[in-house]
């Protein structure tokens, strides 16, 4: 047991090492997240906190950033906006993630009737324009932050079945998952031992994708003033500054610019993710 | 010990034949009889080889056997047990007497894990050892007695580290920890270096010996058939044609069909050489053959008769035994 | 005799960004017209990679080859495109293990033997081009309908078949088949085998045969070379090398291969495995399996020395200084 984790920690760290592609994702990450628990520390201002100057240009009062049309400090905002773009970007693609990969690999491997609901369901949902269904029902049940990121959890998943079903059908046929068959395991243990884990890379990199999706439709959201206004985000940072584009630029450039940047760093993590995950792809600097 | 321990009865599989119609307008339905009503018995600690092309169903019959794959009819009773019963009753058990070793050593297991977790996972799900420590030492010892060393050093590897012959090796030596009573081996070695052949063969021939596990060895290289198996059966269209011990089947085929199976068997012998005896054509797909005997439209020996129904089968010494009736004259 | 191939110190590596594995190494050897040789070896021994080098298959890129490569009195290695293009097929001709693969699936047999055929002769009518490959059709036992088929319509004996037509449609001097009958059944690869013989006794061509197994060798081939990691072990009349093997690995491969008739004698395998080739070993590449080697064979590489016979072995048991 001992060593088997030594062995992936070792891998770990070479990934780290050699492919730059999961280090500058998991540097990205951290600094987020570090970035979440001293934005109170880092933040110049309380970003709630209406100030007298309204849409101070960068670099004016103290405000670094500028100020929005209502006083509120850009830089403490976007500090404090990270903590609403990962949490939607984690929750929802947890959830999509997991209802994907479960949903997708039981279709896939059980097949037969199982399949067949499964399936349309998925093409169903499919059909159906997503970010419509997403507006609606924000509009119907609110637009808690919570509600937004279920809903966008609960919508994403048919992508990640699609993709999961795919693996589980030729895993299936695949010796290994015979021969645990024929080694006297039950579906349930194949499913979770052989069909998940070995299926899964595609779905790591599409999840983590959809992280940066998430992060997006969220302020998509935003931008078309149904997000949580209890809340700081960035799309809803946008979205004040549209009015004001060519008079105050910096209020949206700079959220969008945090935007861009933290959809970069879950593309790279998703990479990176995929190199570790998988046992069989050698970093190039291996062997000298 | 003469008495036949494993019994293989009337094992059939038919696959619906899809011509590309969907709605089939009057005509009988067509099917694919990859697995024809095939009988044979073995012996505890017995191997019997079953030889034959591509396409003639010996594949389906080793997934047929360990229910890879549902038979169609037919049964397959061990130590006069029937294993429908045993797999309906408890389907673990029926796992620890049937086990099969694959084709790809290279794909046989999970690439994720460590050859030490995927050793332990049988162990326990069998609750063979009575903790992890005594199973651990069951998989050193496993992996020692199968050659393979330092047992430690190839515990902690993955298996894409390890070479063909390894990974076969670990694959017979995980099966050998259930303790079968039968084993199926299907082309263990046909996709491994030749020179390493030898080393899975022996320990296959080891391990059958000491647990007395009969094996079926379904290859289509028919000098190691010969080699390595007790009998052997020869597999045409689903049917066995000919059957009885190696060196009589190998030494005086009576089937037609065998025979030209073997006169193009090229030998490492250059001085060995013979004149392959035609056979038109390749194999056909098994739709709905017969009436007569399958082999009848290749066959040179082929009478009017042989179209009309499916030979009888022609006894010689030794339980050495034909479909052919034209042999027999 | 006329010299068809002469090969002469050919080496080929492997090179990326981080590695280089030598494939082959320091390979000579002759083909005389009408001979037929066949390479085997196991996997990682070289053998397909040798015969790419021939054919300059191999990626610029990714492979190194140097040595000699004289085909009819020509040097192949570096050879312009050009003229490279005009002896393929023409004069050079290969039939691979996967003729699916070789096949285009969305075309007719006919269309695409008679685009090979205008490949060299453009103006060739389509009449003229149906003859021929009729005449190939019969030699190879193909019936004429297989013409206006599409590769799916076919079994894999049949498309094998109709590579090797195909390879033939120019009448080759030198036809080099890469594991060509390894998939195929023991009754068609019989039946090819038995064709390809009789065709060379009409055709009067040589044929270079790469592969694993022995009997097909010592049933389809006058002469025999034994390569094991990169390097030519052996090299010989067939009948000889197969019955009175001299290099250990050659010994070692036959003990491991079962015989169809006669007593059944014990088979044995050659212990260890196949050394690294991105590592560069100072003696005799065989010399951690061989049962024989001494502090010599680990310090220096062999020689390849000819023996009386006629063959050509690289051990220092038989030379390399003093004879037995």
């Amino acid at each position: 047991m001992d060593r088997r984790k030594h062995a992936g920690l070792a891998r770990v760290k070479e990934a780290f090492l050699y492919d730059w592609q999961f280090r500058a994702g998991v540097a990205g990450v951290v600094i987020l997240l570090a970035l979440v628990v001293a934005a109170p520390l880092l933040a110049s201002h309380d970003p709630y906190e209406f100030g007298v100057d309204n849409l101070a240009p960068p670099g004016t009062a103290g405000h670094l950033l500028g100020t929005n049309h209502m006083g509120q400090d850009a830089y403490s905002m976007i500090l404090y906006g990270i903590r609403t773009s990962l949490q939607v970007a984690l929750i929802s693609s947890l959830i999509s993630g997991v209802l994907g990969v479960l949903i997708g690999g039981a279709a896939g491997y059980f097949g037969g009737k199982t399949d067949l609901v499964i399936s349309e369901l998925i093409n169903a949902f499919l059909m159906v324009p997503t970010f419509f269904l997403i507006m609606l029902i924000v509009a119907l049940f609110g637009n808690s932050i919570t509600n937004v990121m279920i809903v966008i959890g609960i919508t994403n998943w048919p992508g990640n079945a699609k993709l999961m079903r795919a693996q589980a059908l030729s895993l299936r046929e695949r010796t290994f998952v015979r021969g645990a068959v024929a080694m006297g395991e039950t579906r349930l243990q194949i499913l979770f031992k052989y069909i998940l884990p070995n299926g899964i890379f595609p779905v790591v990199a599409n999840t983590t994708r959809g992280m940066a999706g998430a992060i997006l439709t969220e302020a998509s959201l935003s931008f078309l003033g149904l997000g949580d206004p209890n809340i700081i985000s960035w799309g809803q940072m946008i979205y004040a500054g549209k009015n004001y584009i060519t008079t105050g630029w910096w209020v949206s450039a700079f959220a969008g610019a945090a935007t861009i940047l933290t959809v970069i760093i879950f593309y790279l993590l998703g990479d990176g993710l995929n190199h570790v995950l998988n046992p069989k792809y050698a970093f190039e600097s291996r062997g000298k | 010990m003469n008495k036949p321990y494993i019994e293989i009865d009337r094992i059939t599989k038919w696959y619906p034949y899809q011509d590309g119609r969907i709605f089939h307008l009057g005509g009988e339905k067509k099917w694919i009889k990859a697995v024809d009503a095939v009988s044979l018995s073995l012996r505890q600690g017995e191997i019997l080889g079953i030889i034959g092309e591509s396409g003639c169903g010996k594949s389906t019959l080793g997934r047929l056997l360990t229910r890879l794959e549902e038979p169609t009819s037919g049964d397959v009773r061990i130590g006069g047990v029937s294993t429908k019963e045993m797999i309906r009753r408890d389907p673990k058990q029926f796992r620890r007497h049937v086990q099969i070793v694959f084709q790809n050593p290279f794909d046989t297991f999970t690439p994720r894990d460590t050859i030490e977790k995927i050793l332990m996972r049988p162990l326990r799900n069998h609750r063979i050892g009575a903790n992890d420590t005594e199973r651990r030492k069951i998989c050193l010892e496993g992996l020692e007695s199968g050659g393979l060393c330092p047992a430690e050093d190839i515990m902690s590897r993955y298996p894409h580290q390890l070479s063909g012959g390894q990974l076969q090796r670990i694959s017979i030596i995980r099966s050998m920890f259930l303790q079968p009573k039968f084993i199926i081996a299907d082309e263990p070695v046909s996709m491994l270096d030749v020179s390493v052949r030898a080393e899975i063969i022996r320990i296959l021939q080891d391990m059958s010996r000491r647990q007395k596990a009969a094996v079926a060895f379904i290859s289509h290289d028919i000098a190691l058939t010969r080699y390595i198996s007790d009998r052997i059966a020869v597999m045409y269209l689903g049917r066995i044609v000919e059957y009885g011990d190696a060196d009589d089947v190998i030494g005086q085929p009576m089937h037609p069909y065998t025979r030209a199976l073997l006169s193009n068997c090229a030998s490492i012998d250059p001085d060995e050489k013979t004149t392959p005896a035609a056979i038109q054509g390749e194999p056909p797909t098994p739709v709905n053959p017969g009436p007569g005997c399958y082999f009848a439209p290749r066959c040179h020996m082929a009478c009017p008769a042989c179209f009309e129904s499916y030979p009888q089968i022609s006894h010689f010494a030794n339980g050495h035994y034909a479909a052919c009736q034209r042999t027999a004259e | 005799m006329e010299t068809v191939l002469q090969v002469k110190n050919l080496s080929v590596t492997y090179r990326n960004k981080n590695r280089s594995v030598q494939a082959v190494r320091d390979v000579s050897f002759e083909l005389q017209k009408g001979d037929s040789l066949g390479i085997v070896g196991e996997s990682g021994s070289g053998k397909s990679t040798l015969a790419m080098a021939i054919l300059q298959l191999l990626p610029d890129r990714a492979a190194e080859v140097s040595g000699q490569c004289r085909f009819c009195g020509r040097e192949l290695l570096g050879l312009e495109p050009r003229l490279l293009q005009e002896l393929r097929w023409k004069e050079l001709a290969v039939v691979f293990q996967k003729a699916m693969n070789a096949l285009s699936p969305v075309h007719r047999i006919s269309t695409q033997i008679e685009d090979i055929y205008r490949e060299h002769e453009p103006k060739a009518s389509r009449q003229e081009i149906r003859e021929r490959a009729m005449e190939l059709f019969q030699m190879v036992g193909l019936p004429e309908r297989v013409y206006r088929l599409y590769p799916h319509e076919m079994s894999g004996g049949m498309l094998q078949r109709v590579s090797i037509a195909i390879s033939l449609l120019h009448s080759p001097k030198l036809l080099i088949f890469d594991e060509a009958t390894t998939a195929l059944d023991v009754v068609t690869q019989g039946q090819i085998l038995e064709e390809v013989l009789r065709l060379e006794s009409v055709m009067h061509m040589s044929r270079i045969m790469i592969t694993h197994d022995m009997s097909v060798v010592a049933a389809a081939c006058s002469r025999t070379a034994v390569m094991y990691a990169g390097h030519m072990m052996e090299i010989g009349d067939t009948v000889q090398v197969l019955k009175r093997p001299m290099h250990p690995y050659t010994q070692g491969l036959l003990r491991s291969f079962p015989t169809l008739r006669g007593q059944r004698r014990e088979l044995e395998s050659i212990p260890g495995t196949l050394p690294d080739l991105s590592v560069q070993q100072p003696g005799c590449v065989f010399a951690p399996r061989c049962s024989c080697g001494d502090g010599r064979c680990h310090a220096q590489q062999p020689p390849a020395v000819r023996m009386e016979d006629g063959r050509t072995v690289a051990c220092w048991q038989y030379g390399g200084g003093g004879h037995e």
